[in-house]
């Protein structure tokens, strides 16, 4: 990982909303979803504002401080689920004080979580992922 | 047995006497009590309910100010007799199919520990609203996804789960359900095809946007509940792309 480098959500399938502190992440392409822990969800929304994982070492984090092995373990999964990417062209965000303190009081180590037995649903269900001008179910590709 | 219906509706004066008539066709199957609310709809909704009513058929209708349509399902399950056994919904604009309560209520009678069938929907672009069948050659898929309508629940079930979940203004039926399997309800997955799914202009959930937000916060809660309790089920195997028969296109591009 470059350490100092800055991430974005990888591409337009990556959805994802933070409700009550609680991130959840959907990929429309593989229908997989994810949800964080408490520290998980505030270095998730760090990153995809832009806020190099090297500018958050040594945050207060649960008590302790967040090491490089742990960010770095932590961007890695990211990265390989298909969530973040890259940005060379972005510019760094500051963390801004309201994740810095729900970092602080989080309670729980980084991780994340994949879950993938709603694939078939989130990939087909019109209902819940219609193709706008189609207007018909459309499996991703 | 007695079913009850619960059929939430909002301005829905083109579609609401169809879907009427193709349950009250199937008066044979069950003692219904169809409860029809009104979500302070400002068309001829309530005057179209009033004229199945006038004509004897087994509805109760009970009005209320516009306040979505979570709550009028809660406002429906609240409705319920106290003798009702079973409880299934009916979508405004929806059509149920000839045969499909006789169907799957005969699982019921089958194993008295069921709690649950939950069969295939039918979505399709054209309806005859004469007929009550999708128009030959229109564009329509069946497949199991999540619909209210697809599942008949056996009242113990629904008092187990709980009232829809008045936090979410969509995906209401997404958390219900997914609250059902995760209590690993007894169920089975019949073949019927429970329910023509009419696609239309005015489908509430074309709003894309609003739903999508609905349906990731149905999964953070479902996440946040079984993370709070292991013993928990995950929401495997209820979403089924093809039906059996192979009738219908296949959800592909």
């Amino acid at each position: 990982m470059g350490f100092s480098a800055i991430y974005a959500v990888s591409s337009t399938d990556i959805v994802y909303e933070t409700f009550d502190g609680d991130a959840v992440v959907l990929d429309l392409a593989s229908g997989r979803y994810f949800g964080f822990s408490d520290s998980g969800s505030c270095v998730w929304e760090a990153l995809i504002a832009q806020v190099p994982p090297a500018s958050l070492v040594g945050r207060a984090c649960g008590g302790g401080e967040l090491s490089a092995d742990d960010l770095d373990a932590f961007v890695a999964r990211l990265t390989e689920f298909g969530l973040l990417s890259l940005a060379p062209e972005a510019a760094a965000s500051a963390l801004s004080p309201d994740l810095a303190g729900r970092l602080a009081t989080a309670r729980e180590a980084l991780r994340i979580d994949m879950h993938d037995e709603l694939a078939d649903l989130v990939m087909v269900d019109p209902i819940h992922d219609v193709d706008e001008p189609a207007g018909w179910p459309v499996v991703k590709q | 047995m007695k079913l009850g219906v619960v059929l939430p509706v909002y301005n829905r004066e083109t579609y609401v006497g169809s879907a009427l008539r193709s349950v009250l066709r199937q008066r044979e199957a069950a003692d219904l009590d169809v409860i029809v609310i009104d979500d302070g709809s400002t068309d001829g909704t309530a005057e179209a309910v009033r004229s199945f009513i006038a004509g004897g058929a087994p509805i109760r209708m009970f009005s209320q100010a516009n306040a979505g349509v979570t709550k009028a399902r809660n406002a429906g399950l609240r409705q319920l007799a106290n003798d009702t056994e079973f409880v299934t919904f009916i979508d405004s604009d929806d059509i149920s199919p000839p045969g499909r309560f006789a169907a799957d209520l005969a699982y019921f009678k089958a194993d008295p520990a069921l709690e649950l069938t939950y069969s295939y929907m039918r979505m399709v672009d054209q309806i005859d609203d004469e007929t009550l069948e999708p128009v030959a050659g229109c564009d329509d898929r069946i497949f199991r996804g999540v619909h209210l309508s697809a599942g008949i629940y056996r009242r113990s079930l629904v008092e187990r789960i709980g009232e829809f979940d008045e936090d979410l203004a969509q995906a209401e039926d997404t958390d219900f359900l997914f609250r059902i399997f995760e209590q690993r309800a007894r169920h089975v997955f019949p073949e019927t095809i429970a329910l023509y799914y009419r696609r239309h202009e005015y489908n509430l959930t074309r709003n894309v946007a609003e739903s999508r937000r609905e349906f990731l916060k149905a999964m953070q809660k479902s996440m946040r509940r079984r993370k709070a309790d292991p013993t928990l089920g995950d929401l495997r195997g209820f979403v089924q792309v093809t039906h059996p028969s192979g009738e219908g296109a296949p959800l592909r591009p």
